[in-house]
């Protein structure tokens, strides 16, 4: 499906209100999630930031990837995957030393569930959907940093 | 569609561009599709006895994860409830456990012979809405974007 297909090349220019470019590179992320319509919609939300988004459906697929040496800025990462959840796989992304971004993401915000993200070592935690607007300041952080 | 979706759906429209000039036809698609999906493990896990919770409530957070990204509104509240039975279950216990066994003695057997708890057909009728939700949804949706496409034809 084309959806699945393809990253736009789209670089992306943050500029401040005064027209100074903040940062000319572009960002590179990783979604972690199994649900399929979630991966369609965090890759789109991501490449129309300009941002260069890459998938995988499992903890074991986002560490083994981590693992070869690619690098994000970003990691996008559902609590609820297969096999090895969010939280134990943000835990071993923490414990090889992976210092990205992480952005945890659960259908349902039950306290219990966030502190557990949290505590595991994500940076923010959010309800789905992810939208551009809850992006934003994620995207901020990063390209300021 | 009012009160069927949400402001998610507009955000979707947002990401369509000329690049995708279908994106929006093409993820409610591929909610569909995948929802079918999850629609007959829930369907087959409700039949199993005794009733996995746990599993129940994974697949029903899939769900309730997939519709909000489509701006389902009314299929994420009622994905919401079930999960709530399926909590309010969970956190029983040992004490429901119990509550059961008792059922099975007072309460009488179903027409197929199985026994019925009233977790149980909380837990059916809760899904059931969740799938009238979602045909009703998917039939509101389908006229849309027939709409939509006559609406490009005539420009």
């Amino acid at each position: 499906m084309k959806l699945l297909n393809g990253i736009n090349s789209n670089k992306k220019s943050c500029q401040q209100g005064n027209g100074d470019l903040i940062s000319d590179e572009k960002l590179t992320a990783l979604v972690v999630d199994s649900d399929i319509i979630c991966q369609v919609l965090e890759k789109a939300i991501l490449e129309s930031q300009g941002i260069q988004a890459q998938v995988v459906g499992s903890g074991r697929d986002a560490i083994d990837l981590l693992a070869s040496g690619v690098n994000f800025d970003l990691i996008i990462i559902a609590m609820v995957l297969p096999i090895m959840n969010g939280v134990e796989t943000t835990r071993q992304i923490r414990a090889m030393g992976i210092r990205s971004k992480m952005l945890g993401v659960t259908a349902c915000s039950y306290e219990r569930e966030r502190r557990a993200f949290l505590d595991a070592g994500v940076d923010e935690f959010i309800e789905k959907p992810l939208t551009p607007q809850k992006l934003a300041s994620v995207l901020r952080e990063i390209r300021n940093a | 569609m009012q009160g069927y979706l949400d402001e998610q759906f507009v955000q979707l429209e947002d990401l369509q561009d000329d690049a995708n000039p279908n994106f929006v036809e093409e993820i409610v698609t591929l909610f569909y599709t995948d929802s079918a999906r999850l629609i007959h493990n829930i369907e087959q896990a409700l039949e199993s006895r005794p009733l996995d919770f746990i599993r129940l409530d994974d697949y029903m957070h899939q769900f309730k994860g997939s519709s909000s990204s489509i701006g389902a509104k009314k299929v994420k509240n009622e994905c919401t409830q079930f999960r709530e039975h399926c909590s309010a279950r969970m956190q029983k216990g040992t004490l429901h456990c119990l509550h059961d066994s008792l059922h099975m003695v007072l309460k009488p057997f179903n027409k197929g012979g199985e026994l019925v708890t009233d977790f149980n057909l909380r837990c059916v009728r809760t899904f059931q809405q969740v799938k009238q939700e979602h045909t009703i949804l998917r039939r509101k949706l389908e006229t849309y974007f027939q709409l939509a496409r006559q609406a490009g034809l005539a420009n």
